[in-house]
């Protein structure tokens, strides 16, 4: 493993941003971590990032504990901030030769890493102006070559997208593509979850201090897909193909529109399988036999909806999650 | 030796700052307004009087010396008050905590480049403070001791400055606290010691034996007078009428605050007093070192 929370804590005041958050993040995954504001997104960041101490807890990179050592913690993570934190009368090159050399990296050494950087992140022709006259996206783009100048293990991004054009976004998740290709373990907050469902490999949804689901992304998209229900498209034989999903016990709710049958099944794919053979097996004429496609969007709204707190938490201690 | 990383960007973007030009010019602006119209004085009694009074050339340095230790003292905390807010204001203070710089380097890095601007302040002045030199009466060793007491005056003043905006966010507030602060040690212990001289005054002349003998000019500040050590102010003033008066401290504080008794703090009143203005810099460095660390020395506990 890459990164490891384990049982974290932290309390401002009377308000627990922290309640004994575990955290798993696999070397060379792109984590995508989301939560509703107040969650303790940022308060994790903070923590993991060194700007920060925890009231209790470990932080392990490599299963070796940094809580102790914050200097080896700062050399592992990178850190990309949801602002940009520029110094505006420098030219890019300066800034990242200060950065370089806050890093202990001087001369050659630095001009040739910031310079392989600068050219990674579509910069190299800008070397000479001065960060002020960057745009929006190419300062962005800077502070992503400024977390990577110590070549850490892992790469911390707080909302990276917030504020950039679709086009600039798009590029941002190129790049971003391009450095977990090159073996980098990437850890992104984001609020733009279709972003994440697409970029991400594994993620941790955070409510209330707390971990409330965290996995693999095909793992998770699969579990919340089982929950929804099956959609029979059926041509011909409606009456035969009722009368067959009546009789199965796998089957909870049964509504009918036009042509379309949508069937409430608990049962695993065996039994989806099974009950396709004897639709078909019954002449029913079948056009299409699929569960609705969920989307971590909704998922995201089901956990994180304190109404249907009770429901949450039987999702929760579901196994496998 | 390896340069710190933040007095070097500080430099680099000072150097090129239409700021640092604009501060220098005035500042020797004023010290050359200040030379001239002395020496145009003295010039003119000399044509008046037709007798050229050496001495009165001292005064010279004495000018010089006293406008740059006042421009000093409320340059720096301007210099250093914006500095680690100006960082929070752009954000960019939490990405330099998380690299591997100590946050004792961030500030030492900041006091060095607020020191590199007023060394280059003092530095441009020399031509003028040698103007002094002309006509003899100023030695080595006192330029040697007015260095030190700006050092002193520039650490303690810079430091406060720094400390202040380590502690608050905002840029203005972290500068009003530092004028406020700055202005309560040098005016406020001095106000103190006028207070408590007016008091014993007061006494003394209450009681009928004084009153015979003519001993109200006898009333002094007491114990208040040792709060002026920590006032660069006095420090200077000691300093600066000991080098160009009769070499004694005692007077020069007995003239204002009423006679005191010879004892070692008054022996080694500027020197004490430097050295007692350092440790309340290396105090104030200390509280912005630990304003600005992310964990304020706290370690996590692994269990709970």
């Amino acid at each position: 493993m890459m990164l490891e929370i384990k049982n974290l804590w932290k309390k401002f005041g009377k308000f627990h941003a922290l309640n004994g958050l575990d955290l798993t993040i696999p070397e060379g995954s792109l984590y995508g971590f989301v939560g509703p504001n107040g969650a303790g997104k940022t308060t994790t960041i903070k923590i993991m990032t060194g700007l920060l101490s925890a009231d209790c807890g470990q932080v392990l990179i490599r299963g070796t504990d940094v809580t102790r050592g914050l200097n080896d913690l700062k050399l592992s993570i990178g850190y990309v901030p949801d602002f940009f934190g520029v110094y505006d009368n420098l030219r890019v090159n300066e800034y990242m030769e200060f950065f370089a050399s806050c890093y202990g990296l001087d001369g050659l050494k630095a001009r040739n890493r910031y310079m392989t950087l600068l050219e990674q992140v579509g910069l190299e022709d800008k070397v000479n102006f001065y960060v002020d006259s960057l745009s929006r996206g190419m300062k962005q783009r800077l502070c992503l070559a400024r977390a990577l100048i110590h070549d850490p293990l892992l790469l911390v991004l707080d909302e990276p997208a917030s504020g950039l054009d679709p086009r600039t976004r798009f590029e941002f998740k190129e790049i971003l593509k391009e450095l977990k290709d090159q073996g980098k373990t990437i850890f992104i907050s984001s609020h733009v979850l279709s972003e994440l469902s697409e970029l991400c490999t594994d993620i941790g949804i955070i409510d209330q201090g707390k971990m409330v689901l965290g996995g693999s992304m095909e793992e998770i998209l699969h579990r919340v897909n089982a929950t929804n229900p099956l959609i029979i498209a059926v041509l011909g034989n409606k009456e035969r193909a009722l009368s067959i999903l009546k009789s199965q016990p796998c089957v909870q709710t049964i509504a009918v529109k036009d042509q379309d049958i949508r069937v409430n099944f608990i049962g695993d794919e065996q039994d989806e399988a099974l009950l396709l053979q004897q639709l078909v097996d019954a002449e029913v004429l079948i056009r299409g036999f699929y569960r609705e496609q969920g989307s971590l969007e909704t998922l995201f709204m089901q956990i994180t909806d304190h109404d249907k707190e009770k429901a949450v938490l039987v999702h929760e201690n579901e196994p496998g999650l | 030796m390896k340069t710190n990383p933040v007095y070097k960007r500080e430099i680099t973007v000072s150097s090129r700052s239409f700021r640092l030009a604009l501060i220098l010019v005035l500042f020797n602006s004023i010290l050359a307004l200040v030379v001239l119209l002395n020496m145009y004085s003295v010039v003119e009694q000399v044509k008046m009087t037709a007798e050229i009074q050496y001495s009165s050339f001292i005064n010279i340095y004495v000018f010089v010396a006293v406008v740059e230790f006042v421009m000093l003292m409320f340059i720096m905390p301007a210099l250093t008050a914006a500095s680690v807010s100006g960082e929070r204001e752009r954000q960019t203070l939490d990405l330099l905590l998380t690299t591997t710089m100590k946050p004792w380097e961030i500030i030492w890095g900041k006091l060095m480049a607020s020191f590199g601007t007023m060394f280059l302040m003092v530095m441009s002045s020399f031509p003028l403070l040698s103007v002094s030199f002309v006509y003899g009466g100023v030695t080595a060793s006192d330029i040697f001791i007015l260095l030190l007491c700006y050092l002193a005056v520039a650490l303690l003043c810079g430091s406060m400055g720094i400390c202040f905006s380590s502690i608050f966010k905002r840029s203005t507030i972290a500068t009003v606290v530092s004028y406020g602060v700055l202005v309560m040690i040098a005016a406020g212990t001095y106000a103190i010691n006028i207070f408590a001289l007016s008091i014993a005054r007061l006494n003394v002349v209450n009681t009928y034996a004084s009153s015979v003998s003519g001993i109200a000019d006898q009333a002094n500040s007491g114990s208040f007078l040792y709060l002026l050590l920590l006032n660069p102010v006095a420090t200077f003033y000691v300093m600066i009428n000991t080098q160009a008066g009769d070499n004694q401290v005692l007077k020069s504080l007995n003239n204002w605050f009423g006679p005191h008794p010879q004892n070692g703090i008054m022996d080694h009143w500027v020197v004490l007093s430097i050295f007692i203005q350092l440790v309340l810099a290396a105090i104030f460095l200390f509280i912005a070192v630990k304003a600005i660390s992310p964990s304020n020395g706290k370690r996590m506990k692994n269990t709970k």
